[in-house]
């Protein structure tokens, strides 16, 4: 394992040096600073992944009603609003450095911010429901419901005509070449580098998620906040404050 | 009985003694259309400005009137007695055709009351007629599917609200686009496709609603 991370983490510097050393991009106003495409790309592409695992992973908890399981799809659902934050993040700076605004309200820019939201509000959803199995329940049907918006404003809404044609986001650029191959290994690499890196939080999470579900089998008899009731046998100690007198 | 029919016989039975359901709809409705007519006093608002604010009055009148008919029932406490006599698909079933029936007689309070007072002509008067309807239909299966998750969780009425906003975007973002042609703005072969896109969006929704919801509430 540390071997493996030793590897991702020299992936990552070459992969972040190549981003620094290949010619820029052409048909872009600031072709230097168009380099952020390197990150962005690979964070869009990944968060759309994500989303299609977490819809995937909701159904399987919905057949098999695992815990274990629930942990998988909680990590899936965290990483891939992580992943989006980071596009976003990512996207405002390139709107920044080519458009000049930090926020151009292009129909990219904001369908994607949907997306985002959409990811956010899984997010609030578990966060509100105490109860393990309603909870898990829950987040996996909104994880199913939520692939339907998704894939329109994903798939569908940025490829029709009239956005196509309002858009400023450079989609024609990536389509008509604007990448050689140089660029595009540089793409690939870095996409590749994120691929491990998503690995290892993914690894990392559903770890402390198990962790979490043993120490709850160990000590859930006598938690009473939200993870049900206590043993009815159970006697604990409380403080009980001497009535005063009139 | 067909036990989803008994359930949708049984809101309305309920709704006709109380009332309160969709009095609050209608009058939010009225609220808002009257406030858009008073913000735009001698101004005439443009085909696409207009298509946005009664898609989002659309959008708010659901978010408040819709979750009641799930969330009523587990505040009042008889949401276990109700599973004893149908299945989970069954309820929701009934109660999302309850929140389709009532968010259609809403469309249609609100869209005679746009068109009058916000002094935009309507200029394809079927288009508008069957959007109001289709997204009649894509609202209520959206605010029932987000209704019957978040039972039982804190907060849930404002809960129910953020999921279906997230859930409901791009049905604003297809709603603007149809009702900007149906105020004259943009091609009917653009309407047109909003519109398939809508009922689309409704299907998908609507079938998904009772599979999930039943598989929610069967985790109790």
């Amino acid at each position: 394992m540390t071997f493996a991370r030793g590897v991702l983490l020299l992936g990552m510097a070459v992969a972040t040096v190549l981003t620094f050393v290949l010619p820029p991009a052409k048909g872009f106003r600031e072709p230097d600073l168009a380099r952020i495409i390197f990150f962005h790309l690979p964070c869009a592409f990944m968060t759309s992944g994500l989303v299609f695992l977490a819809a995937w992973q909701g159904i399987q908890v919905l057949r098999t009603r695992s815990p274990q399981l629930d942990v998988r799809h909680a990590a899936t659902v965290e990483l891939g609003a992580l992943f989006g934050a980071l596009t976003m993040a990512t996207g405002i700076l390139f709107s920044k450095v080519q458009w000049g605004t930090w926020w151009q309200s292009d129909p990219r820019q904001t369908s994607f911010l949907m997306v985002l939201l959409i990811l956010a509000v899984g997010l609030i959803l578990r966060a509100a429901i105490g109860d393990e199995r309603r909870r898990a329940a829950v987040s996996a049907s909104y994880s199913v419901a939520a692939l339907v918006p998704a894939i329109y404003l994903i798939f569908v809404y940025p490829r029709l005509p009239h956005i196509t044609k309002e858009s400023f986001h450079p989609s024609n650029t990536i389509a008509q070449g604007g990448f050689d191959s140089a660029y595009r290994l540089g793409l690939i690499s870095v996409f590749a580098m994120l691929v491990g890196l998503a690995v290892l939080l993914y690894r990392m999470r559903v770890r402390v998620g198990q962790l979490e579900l043993q120490w709850e089998v160990t000590n859930g008899n006598v938690d009473d906040f939200g993870h049900g009731a206590a043993d009815s046998r159970l006697v604990r100690p409380v403080s009980v404050r001497p009535e005063r007198g009139p | 009985m067909n036990p989803s029919w008994a359930v949708f016989r049984k809101e309305l039975r309920t709704e006709s003694r109380a009332r309160n359901g969709f009095f609050t709809a209608g009058m939010f409705s009225v609220l808002a259309v009257v406030a858009i007519g008073l913000s735009s006093f001698g101004q005439r608002p443009s085909e696409s400005l207009a298509a946005g604010m009664l898609s989002v009055t659309l959008l708010f009148s659901a978010v408040v009137a819709l979750p009641r008919t799930f969330l009523v029932e587990e505040e009042q406490g008889t949401f276990s007695l109700l599973r004893l006599m149908a299945s989970p698909e069954a309820i929701f079933t009934g109660k999302a055709l309850y929140n389709f029936f009532q968010m259609m007689l809403t469309s249609v309070v609100l869209g005679v009351l746009f068109s009058g007072l916000v002094g935009r002509p309507v200029e394809v008067a079927w288009l508008y007629g069957l959007g109001l309807g289709v997204q009649a239909a894509s609202l209520s299966s959206a605010m029932s599917l987000c209704s019957a998750m978040v039972m039982g969780a804190s907060n849930r009425w404002i809960l129910a609200g953020a999921m279906a906003g997230a859930l409901l975007l791009p049905q604003i973002a297809l709603g603007v686009g149809l009702f900007r042609v149906c105020f004259g703005e943009g091609s009917l072969v653009g309407g047109i496709q909003c519109l398939v896109g809508l009922a689309g969006y409704a299907v998908a929704l609507g079938g998904l609603g009772p599979v999930l919801a039943g598989a929610v509430w069967r985790s109790e």
